[in-house]
């Protein structure tokens, strides 16, 4: 183990006080709009905290110290692409703005009252899948950093992630939204602060020069012996993203900051649309950091390597980056750094949960029941879904062995639902001739692309494999196709429910 | 030293890191803040259940 007591302590110190504050917010629960929503009671800066914090995990670390690993610099180019969409939709309030001010819970909530219950109902099981499989990969990856930052024995992988996410679960079920908001706040401090430092002590360990020096030489001798590398500083570049890439990102990023319900969730929590406006622009840049700062961990742990004597064995690109923080941060800082990364698990995995508990309980079961619950069965219906999400999360992270990096298996299996719900989004808020043949329609094809890709390249050979932006944009396309031409053939909707322009 | 890109990604990169340490500040002290004032809200009842 590398750890030492002092590193325990900070750990055990954040641990405990995490726990004990999300525990306390359960008193303040009054109803299910608290628990889901905190009674929309939140304001810009705490929804600023809670949406970095939710949105910056332990895997976000994991694959964006991959990308940077595999790519270099370039690799964070897509968190440029996606502080531009934050930007954008800040400035404009495209979606959100409409979305918040309509007083839903989640989206397909809204689809309801554009275009019919079972939309909504269809839209809900869409979400809650895509989100359900995304998450699934969540405790793998986080239990990874931690074997190989800690060193602890990789059979203790299961245990440890076993207990973390029994400890998230005990203060999202009792404390819902009110505790993930309180944990979150915590957990974007010790992040950020743990994220400074480190690349601080990164950039001093392994030096601005000799990281150049070294991505640039190594890409020129793979390429003047023919080997296949990425370029380190051009994303454009045939051997990196390439344009086909950058372009399905503009769109999918889009897509995900107004769709993404654990991002919405945010916004619909937000006390009106002029604060979650605010809270994009003001959190836009946020997301340049996180993509650029654990990909230069990444970065520089493929130098490290590269220059003692390359990968030791049973690691690779994912693992590479913790290993090197292992080996090159001190007693002290190496806690505080596996204090922040454990933060960063524990708030994306609460605020997911909640998330998809919300969608499931909202959208897939309440539209099926014949009489409205009580408040105390509301409670306990979304206390129980909690409970069935952690059993799948312990089971599906287990089994599934991803076929390509981690974050192309993050935007796939996103997609599942991104493109659809986008459509169905966007037509919904912004074409008066959308209707609900046209909703199926675009949510069926939607699928259809992520889930050809998640299946065929789970059993075919890594040169037959469906390159993810192919599968993530023609989703793109056969949804927006699906919803034109399904409203098109299909009777215009009534006045009623057509979006009212003011 | 001169490759646009590498100037691109090294003020993206320092930019990051004092933009991350400003916040934790910034935003640490006025959310703190407001925790405080949601939790003031939640103390009183729903509007439905006011007297």
């Amino acid at each position: 183990m590398t750890l030492h007591l002092i590193d325990w302590i900070i750990i055990g110190v954040y641990v405990v006080g995490c726990l004990s504050a999300g525990l306390w917010m359960r008193r303040f629960i009054r109803g299910v709009e608290d628990f889901t929503v905190a009674g929309r009671e939140v304001h810009v800066n705490l929804g600023i905290a809670s949406l970095a914090a939710t949105e910056l995990g332990l895997v976000t670390v994991m694959y964006t110290a991959q990308l940077g690993y595999e790519k270099g610099f370039a690799g964070a180019t897509i968190g440029v692409i996606m502080a531009v969409a934050f930007l954008v939709v800040g400035y404009t309030g495209f979606v959100i703005e409409p979305l918040r001010n309509a007083g839903v819970m989640t989206i397909p909530e809204l689809f309801e009252k554009r275009f019919s219950k079972r939309v909504r109902w269809l839209a809900g099981v869409f979400v809650a899948l895509g989100g359900l499989l995304n998450m699934g990969i969540f405790l793998r990856l986080g239990g990874d950093f931690l074997v190989h930052a800690t060193g602890m024995p990789g059979s203790w992988l299961e245990s440890v992630m076993t207990i973390l996410l029994a400890l998230v679960l005990l203060y999202t079920v009792f404390g819902g939204m009110l505790s993930v908001l309180v944990t979150d706040y915590l957990q974007f401090l010790i992040v950020g602060i743990g994220i400074v430092v480190t690349s601080v002590l990164v950039l001093l360990n392994i030096g601005w020069g000799n990281l150049i020096h070294t991505l640039s030489s190594n890409f020129d001798a793979h390429v003047a012996a023919g080997l296949p590398a990425a370029h380190p500083f051009n994303p454009a570049h045939p051997s990196n993203f390439g344009w086909g890439y950058l372009a399905w990102q503009f769109i999918f990023q889009l897509a995900v900051v107004t769709t993404w319900q654990t991002t919405i969730t945010r916004v619909l929590a937000m006390k009106d649309s002029h604060s979650a406006k605010q809270m994009y622009r003001r959190v836009s840049f946020y997301f340049v950091g996180r993509f650029l700062l654990p990909g230069l961990w990444g970065a520089a742990a493929f130098v490290y390597f590269t220059q003692h004597g390359g990968l030791p064995l049973g690691l690779d690109s994912s693992t590479a980056m913790p290993r090197y923080l292992g080996t090159v941060l001190p007693v002290g800082m190496l806690g505080l750094i596996v204090a922040a990364m454990i933060a960063a698990e524990m708030s994306t995995v609460s605020g997911y949960m909640l998330t998809w508990a919300t969608v499931i309980y909202n959208d897939i079961i309440t539209p099926c029941l014949k009489r409205p619950l009580s408040n105390k069965g509301q409670l306990f219906l979304t206390r129980s879904i909690l409970f069935g999400i952690a059993a799948f999360l312990l089971f599906y992270g287990l089994w599934y062995k991803m076929p390509g990096n981690a974050w192309d298996y993050l935007a796939v299996t996103g997609n599942i639902y991104l493109a659809s719900v986008f459509a169905l989004l966007v037509a919904g808020l912004y074409w008066p001739r959308a209707n609900a043949t046209g909703a199926y329609a675009a949510l069926i094809l939607g699928a259809v692309g992520p889930l050809t890709f998640l299946i065929v390249n789970a059993v075919v050979t890594k040169e037959h494999q469906i390159a993810p932006e192919v599968a993530g944009a023609s989703s793109f396309a056969l949804s927006f196709l699906g919803m034109i031409i399904g409203s098109l053939v299909s009777a215009a909707p009534a006045p009623a429910t057509a979006p009212n322009p003011a | 030293m001169k490759d646009p890109y590498i100037i691109f990604w090294a003020i993206l990169l320092f930019s990051s890191i004092a933009w991350y340490g400003f916040l934790v500040f910034y935003i640490g002290l006025k959310a703190g803040r407001e925790i405080l004032t949601l939790i003031n809200d939640l103390r009183q009842p729903p509007p439905d259940h006011a007297p």
